[in-house]
Formats: C-alpha cells, sequence, structure tokens
C-alpha cells in the first residue's frame, strides 16, 4: 500500500478488519447514488435555513417547524431552548435550581408543566436529571422505552454544562423539544397506528423541506426500524433521525460552499464532520 | 486493566467459553443480550462498559437481528474482545490502564491511519466518556470501531482512492446513516 493513501489499513493480526470481526459489508449499493432527477436538493422547498425564505433555499427546512435547529444556522424556529436568546434557557437569571417541595414556586422562564414533570423525574431528588433518570421517564406511544442513543443525544443537546446531567432550566427546555416533535410525530403518523411507516417518513420528510429519495426514507427505516416485519419507527427514533438530518444537512451545507447539492469532501473533513456533529 | 473480567476472564480459553456463557446469559434464553454482555465487561474504571460499544460488538455478531448472540456467535464475541485487549495493552506502554492522546495516536498509526494532531485532539474529546483526557478500555473499542465504519464508507465512494470524494447531498446522508 502506498505511503500516501491516507486511510488505515484495519487492526493489526487480520488484513484490514477489526480482530476477529465476521466479514460484513454494508450495504452501500442499495442506497443508490445515481443522480437523482431534477435538481439536487428539489426545487420550491419552502424557503430554507440558508437562505431568505421563499428563494426556495436548496436544501429546504421543515415547513412545519422542527422543534430545534441547535446546530444554528437559519431562522428556524423554535431552537431547543426557545428564543434565539443569549441566555441559553431563556429564563431571567439561570441559577442552580433549588430543589422545593412539590407545589413550590414555578422558577421564571419555566413551564409549568415541565416543572411538575421534573419533580416526578427526578427520583432522587437531587435537583437533576441524570441519564438514567431521562431514560426511565420516556416512553414510546408502544410503551417501550426511549433507546439509549436518543436519550444520551437529547442529554448532550441540553446538558450545557456538560455535567452528564441536566438541571430544571435544561429538563424545561428539553420537555418542550420533545412535546414538539411529540405533535410532529402525531401529525405525521397519518394512519394513526403510533408509528411512522415507511411511506410516512417520507411524507414527512418531504414536508419538512427535505428532497430526499424515498429509498432513502427505505434506508433510515432499515437502520432504526425493531422489527423487520413491520417497519416503523417510535417518537425516539423519529427524534434522533431528524435532529442528525437537521445536523448532517448543516454539515453539508459548510462543504457546499456554491450551493450546487454536490460537495468535494476529504478524508479528515469527512471523518471531522461526522465526529463533531454524531458523537 | 479492563476487558472481560469476572466470569470470562480473558485468560480462559475456548473450551471455557461455555460456562462463561451460562454465567453471563442470566436468564437461561440461549441468548446474550446487550444488558448481559455489559454486565459481564469490564472497562477497568468501575463504570458501566459503554453501552455502545456493546451494541456495536453484538450487531457484529448477531446475525439474525434477534437483539443478542447465541452460543457460537458468543465464541467470536469473546474472541473479539480478547483480541481487543491485547491491543489496549499494546498501545498503553504506562500501563495506566488508559489510552492518553500520545498513545492513541501510536496506536490508529499503527493500524494505517493518517490522522492529524488536530483530529487526534476531536477523537479524545469525543470518547473520554470518564473525562479525564484520555479513553478507556471500552471507549477505546468504540473509537477505532467507529473511525473504521467511517473509514470503510468513505472509501467505497473514494473510487480513485486520492483521499477526496465528489458527493451528492443524498449520497452524503447515506453514507453517514449507513453507519451511525
Amino acid at each position: 500500500m502506498a505511503a500516501s493513501y491516507p486511510y488505515g489499513q484495519g487492526y493489526p493480526g487480520s488484513a484490514g478488519q477489526s480482530p476477529g470481526a465476521p466479514q460484513e459489508g454494508y450495504p452501500g449499493s442499495q442506497y443508490g447514488g445515481g443522480p437523482t432527477p431534477g435538481a439536487p436538493y428539489g426545487g420550491p422547498a419552502p424557503g430554507g435555513p440558508y437562505g431568505p425564505p421563499s428563494s426556495g433555499g436548496p436544501y429546504g427546512h421543515p415547513a412545519s417547524g422542527p422543534p430545534g435547529n441547535m446546530y444554528g444556522g437559519g431562522p428556524a424556529p423554535g431552537g431547543p431552548y426557545g428564543q434565539p436568546s443569549t441566555n441559553p434557557y431563556g429564563a431571567p437569571q439561570p441559577r442552580p435550581y433549588e430543589a422545593g417541595g412539590p407545589g413550590g414556586a414555578v422558577p421564571p422562564g419555566v413551564d409549568p408543566e415541565a416543572f411538575s414533570w421534573f419533580q416526578s423525574v427526578d427520583c432522587d431528588h437531587s435537583g437533576y436529571i441524570s441519564i438514567k433518570e431521562l431514560r426511565q421517564a420516556l416512553v414510546n406511544s408502544n410503551w417501550s422505552a426511549f433507546n439509549d442513543e436518543t436519550c444520551l443525544m437529547m442529554m448532550n443537546m441540553f446538558d450545557k454544562t456538560k455535567s452528564g446531567r441536566i438541571d430544571l432550566y435544561g429538563f424545561s427546555a428539553l420537555w418542550r423539544f420533545i412535546q414538539q416533535w411529540r405533535n410532529l410525530f402525531q401529525q405525521y403518523d397519518r394512519d394513526q397506528s403510533g408509528s411512522i411507516n415507511c411511506n410516512e417518513l417520507h411524507q414527512a420528510l418531504s414536508q419538512m423541506g427535505y428532497n430526499l429519495s424515498p429509498q432513502f426514507s427505505q434506508l433510515l427505516l432499515s437502520r432504526y426500524s425493531q422489527k423487520a416485519t413491520n417497519p416503523g419507527i417510535q417518537l425516539d427514533r423519529f427524534i434522533q433521525i431528524c435532529t442528525l438530518l437537521q445536523s448532517m444537512t448543516e454539515a453539508f451545507r459548510e462543504k457546499d460552499t456554491s450551493m450546487t447539492g454536490s460537495a468535494r469532501i476529504n478524508y479528515e473533513d469527512f471523518l471531522t464532520m461526522s465526529a463533531t456533529r454524531m458523537l | 486493566t479492563g476487558g472481560a473480567s469476572g466470569s470470562v476472564s480473558a485468560r480462559r480459553r475456548h473450551s471455557n467459553v461455555s460456562v462463561s456463557l451460562l454465567r453471563v446469559d442470566k436468564d437461561r434464553s440461549g441468548v446474550i443480550s446487550d444488558s448481559e454482555l455489559q454486565q459481564a465487561l469490564s472497562n477497568g474504571t468501575w463504570t458501566p462498559f459503554n453501552p455502545a460499544t456493546v451494541r456495536s460488538i453484538l450487531s457484529m455478531f448477531d446475525r439474525e437481528n434477534k437483539g443478542g448472540v447465541n452460543f457460537n456467535e458468543f465464541t467470536g464475541v469473546w474472541k473479539y474482545i480478547s483480541d481487543w485487549q491485547n491491543v489496549f495493552r499494546t498501545y498503553d506502554r504506562d500501563n495506566s490502564g488508559m489510552i492518553d492522546k500520545h498513545e492513541l495516536k501510536q496506536a490508529l498509526t499503527g493500524f494505517g491511519f493518517r490522522l492529524s494532531d488536530q483530529f487526534y485532539d476531536l477523537l479524545i474529546q469525543k470518547f473520554d466518556r470518564q473525562r479525564r483526557g484520555q479513553v478507556a478500555f471500552d471507549d477505546f473499542i468504540q473509537c477505532c470501531v467507529v473511525l473504521q465504519k467511517w473509514t470503510d464508507v468513505f472509501r467505497r465512494y473514494d473510487t480513485d482512492q486520492d483521499g477526496w470524494i465528489q458527493v451528492s447531498y443524498e449520497q452524503y446522508l447515506s453514507m453517514v446513516f449507513s453507519v451511525v
């Protein structure tokens, strides 16, 4: 192998594979890669976070307003903390939550309903929600617990101090974030089955302004749905997919400087984009 | 140091795998689930083994997508983790039980990766669950596995192998979502 070759060669002791890992191909070719008809991101997307509304930004943006474009970017309605103020929690003076008894005063900037939820979720009454408490508290419509990845992702989004736990203000924002996604989920679950199937996912993404092929929705579904027999995604996966999609769209847009829908990316940039936004 | 511990001692070999399997398979279902495997593994820090690492490993060996591994597959999981343990010990030169940035760079360079210093900072930052500025055994595996997956998918698109790809928006998203 030429020394200039930029990639890893795999691991010691096995040619190009991780130690003892079973040969496992990626189902890459099935994702197509062929040119999609029409403009790369589709035409008349209703505005876009990357351009003035009505100009039809090539990446589109969620028409119905995704709850939170936490990765910056344009004026997407409702970031995870509500308002794009300098104060991340929208409260006048974010200070450590002082645990009061049930029925204690709701601090300013905190939704009363979120406040009462916080008190029941905070099982150990520490004044903070741990990842464990969060996981125990969140359920999908089929009563399955939220998956670990989504809990961790949301924890990272709302744990502004990187302490591994969220305070009342962070929780209040998280609560709003989940409510908003839940509303969207119910709206896109047209047959009210409690899960979103392939068609519904494709429609949801289209309505959010993403111009992606039905095959892409299929890819998402095959990656995230639990049962192969009756593929569908629950709220937790829906939140995870949409948040990642927003984030990776933003990453791509940064590389697509000429806004042609195509970008030239080098190996380490690709790794950096992925590591920065997906972990 | 980290690795398989307790009922799954790395020193035992395949003849004892069935004994270990019985111990790890707490609910006697014949299938090792991620929580069962997680409990059997130690990262050397007294904190729970990285659930993402457990899932990555199980998904590599779980052929029928049954949410765990059976006996035959478990022997593979076992060997896989032992191999990683050896790799980890090799590169943990100061025997601290953790891999620091310098050691990580040596390890990944040894695997053939050519990455900038800046990128190693990012890797440490992202995989350091213990917040010690270095990575434990479980996070080290996860780091290497994730990096390898991203590299594989990049390589598939880099047909002329010059380290650059030209991809459309949907191609890019497909790349990314095929490895999450």
